[in-house]
């Protein structure tokens, strides 16, 4: 009687103690990808002020996607580069999964009040045209949105085929498209 | 005027970081905010698409459909159809199981897309057949009742059976139009922007 309940007792100390490390491991992952993206926000962020134009809808998109990064990093195995794996989960939420809540829809484009704001002390017409350019690329259809974004940022045709599931050639086709256009409005 | 090329990735270099910036405690609580993605409004509905066609079914007299059944002779016919529903609908609640697990947010964006489409797809395939089993269903009862002797006795002398089946199928199809309907623009408010950039990246060339 007297070893069974010892046994009984072993095991429930060694079952508290794997639900130990395991919420000790939970908790390493976690901090190690809030620091991860803490660290890579500015990649969110220009998808926000690509995909949305006011602040709450910025920030709502932004928790979003925070929220299925964190969804899905456990299968995160890192065959491809932590920034570009936040693309890829950045581009599925804003264009496939981000459902726009009603309290957004009323607010004014802010990012024009907010640049004052925003952008104090920094290099004038730099702003202005930084804030033509997002405009523009605002008024393109959703994945257009996401190519230019792509292209500014320098990314391969190949790394582009792989974000958005098409072929290179298809990519290039589009891309040349999409610059076009990008081009006509800003110099129309 | 801005100037264009090469110039537009150097106004988009020299972006300094956003003025919105969050501190790793405000990503931290992020992580523990719900999500309000269209998957999952999509396997919400879904649910309660699954479960509603059923629904009416337990709001319906149980003693008085075997009654009636029993009545007009249609209690193993009855039993048949039970049993091909019930297995039907777990085929259809195992495939649309199997493809809300293949959604993945780390797939491409077109696969993504193509995942979630797959899924709703299951749906509307399981409406289509509820509505086309209702109406077998249906029709099936229609034909016996009217046909039958017990029926035509209750009819007052000058009853038109013609009349009374065209005043019956009417009432029946508006009622699967109504289930219909609600279907369609449920499906249509879900989809309509994925359905879009779909296409979209589809387009070849």
């Amino acid at each position: 009687m007297f070893s069974f309940l010892k046994i009984c007792n072993i095991s429930y100390s060694l079952t508290t103690y794997k639900q130990n490390q395991l919420i000790l491991v939970t908790k390493d992952l976690e901090n190690k990808f809030v620091a991860e993206l803490e660290e890579h926000q500015n990649i969110i962020h220009k998808v926000c002020r690509t995909y949305t134009n006011n602040e709450a809808a910025h920030k709502d998109l932004f928790q979003e996607i925070t929220i299925q990064l964190w969804k899905a990093y456990p299968k995160f195995r890192g065959e491809s580069k932590f920034s570009t794996w936040m693309y890829r989960v950045a581009f599925n939420t804003a264009i496939s999964l981000y459902r726009k809540s009603k309290r957004n829809i009323n607010t004014s484009p802010i990012y024009d009040n907010l640049k004052e704001l925003e952008y104090q002390g920094y290099d004038d017409e730099h702003d202005k045209q930084l804030d033509l350019l997002y405009k523009a690329i605002r008024s393109l259809n959703d994945i257009e949105k996401a190519l230019a974004l792509l292209y500014l940022e320098d990314k391969s045709y190949r790394e582009i085929s792989n974000t958005l599931g098409i072929s290179e050639v298809n990519a290039r086709v589009k891309m040349n498209r999409t610059k076009t256009k990008l081009k006509n409005i800003l110099n129309p | 005027m801005v100037p264009i090329e090469e110039s537009l990735k150097n106004i988009w270099k020299k972006q300094e970081d956003c003025k919105i910036k969050f501190t790793k405690e405000e990503i931290n609580d992020m992580i523990y905010q719900k999500s309000s993605s269209v998957v999952k409004w999509i396997l919400i509905i879904s649910i309660l698409e699954f479960i509603l066609p059923n629904i009416f079914l337990l709001f319906t007299d149980y003693n008085s459909s075997i009654e009636f059944y029993k009545k007009y002779d249609l209690t193993n016919i009855m039993k048949v159809y039970f049993i091909i529903h019930f297995i039907v609908i777990l085929i259809f609640i195992y495939i649309f199981y199997k493809n809300y697990k293949n959604i993945s947010v780390g797939n491409s964006v077109k696969e993504l897309m193509k995942n979630i489409i797959k899924t709703r797809k299951t749906v509307k395939y399981y409406i289509y057949y509820n509505i086309g089993m209702a109406a077998i269903v249906g029709i099936h009862i229609f034909f016996e009742v009217f046909s039958s002797d017990t029926f035509k006795e209750t009819l007052p002398e000058n009853a038109n059976l013609i009349t009374i089946w065209i005043l019956a199928l009417l009432i029946f199809s508006i009622v699967l139009l109504i289930f219909w309907g609600i279907y369609i623009a449920i499906y249509g408010f879900l989809l309509k922007k994925l359905k879009i950039n779909y296409a979209e990246l589809k387009k070849n060339g």
